[in-house]
């Protein structure tokens, strides 16, 4: 009886054909999994904080709460 | 202002400064991507037990990366450039002060109408009441009327300072015998701290900037008390 051929050449090629695309998916995984849990909730966020709101209200409890300098609460300084 | 512990910009109170938030998230997701690329073919690299892994030649293999970085650079630049020319539009602005920088402290000059000129000191942390913050106060703020697109023309009286607000995405150079134009618009009332941002001296680090947006009817009162100071 005879031992098997080894295996002599291709090794790097299948290595790499191997690893290659599992590297390239989880690197566009990576890139998927970062705009939906940062970019796109950051763009909502933004969106969803100007659509509610109310800049006067906002100015007026910002007064109350003596932020400003320029304008003092019941009157101007 | 920035918050302790704080890792990514300060909330935007601009819509340049939105738009400057959502492409470093587009140029860091790129980032994440070319990292976890490179990271995993290190380890692959490291832990082979091959010894003969130096590919000598092929073709496709170099067109490949020729070709994807060239893409990945063009996802980068257009918006990129997008946003480089949205930050260079100025718009009719509603209202132009004179921002200059001194050794150390900013002086700010509203002459469209009347002649209205202060200077803005730190506030000296021994005087701060509390609740106010260390470095970053001012006794004079510069008012601006909130959601009013504001051109500010920044020059320095002796060394080169820089005009910066973080929050309103805006920083621009002052230079002796050189007038800079930057524009923005405050999306929201508040009140927003920056920072010299060019080393100027001694106190390079204690000449904050304070911008205060109000609703034009009290920045109009403002302005008339101040006139009258």
């Amino acid at each position: 009886m005879s031992l098997q051929k080894p295996l002599m050449r291709g090794m790097l090629g299948k290595r790499l054909r191997f690893h290659l695309p599992i590297a390239f998916s989880l690197s566009l995984l990576a890139a998927i999994a970062f705009k939906y849990a940062v970019t796109e909730p950051r763009k909502q966020a933004y969106a969803d904080f100007y659509k509610q709101y109310d800049a006067t209200k906002e100015f007026n409890a910002m007064r109350e709460a003596g932020i400003f300098e320029s304008v003092r609460t019941g009157k101007v300084k | 202002m920035a918050h302790p512990s704080q890792l990514g910009f300060q909330d935007a109170a601009s819509p340049v400064m939105e738009e400057l938030l959502h492409f470093h998230d587009h140029a860091l997701m790129i980032v994440f991507l070319i990292s976890t690329l490179v990271l995993y073919i290190i380890v692959a690299m490291v832990s082979t037990k091959l010894t003969n892994k130096y590919i000598l030649d092929s073709q496709e293999i170099e067109v490949i990366w020729t070709i994807l970085p060239a893409f990945i650079l063009i996802l980068i630049a257009l918006p990129s450039l997008r946003i480089l020319y949205l930050m260079d539009e100025i718009n009719d602005p509603h209202l132009t002060i004179k921002a200059m920088g001194h050794q150390w402290y900013w002086s700010y000059e509203y002459t469209d109408y009347e002649d209205l000129g202060f200077d803005s000191y730190m506030l000296p942390t021994q005087d701060l009441a509390p609740g106010q913050f260390r470095l970053l106060e001012a006794d004079h703020r510069m008012v601006i009327p909130v959601e009013s697109p504001i051109r500010v023309l920044v020059s320095a009286e002796d060394v080169l300072h820089s005009w910066a607000v973080p929050s309103l995405g805006v920083k621009m150079d002052a230079v002796p015998g050189r007038l800079n134009q930057t524009a923005f618009i405050a999306s929201r009332p508040g009140v927003f701290y920056g920072q010299c941002s060019e080393i100027c001296g001694a106190n390079h680090s204690f000449m904050p900037i304070v911008v205060e947006a109000v609703p034009l009817q009290y920045f109009e009162k403002w302005s008339s008390l101040m006139l009258e100071d």
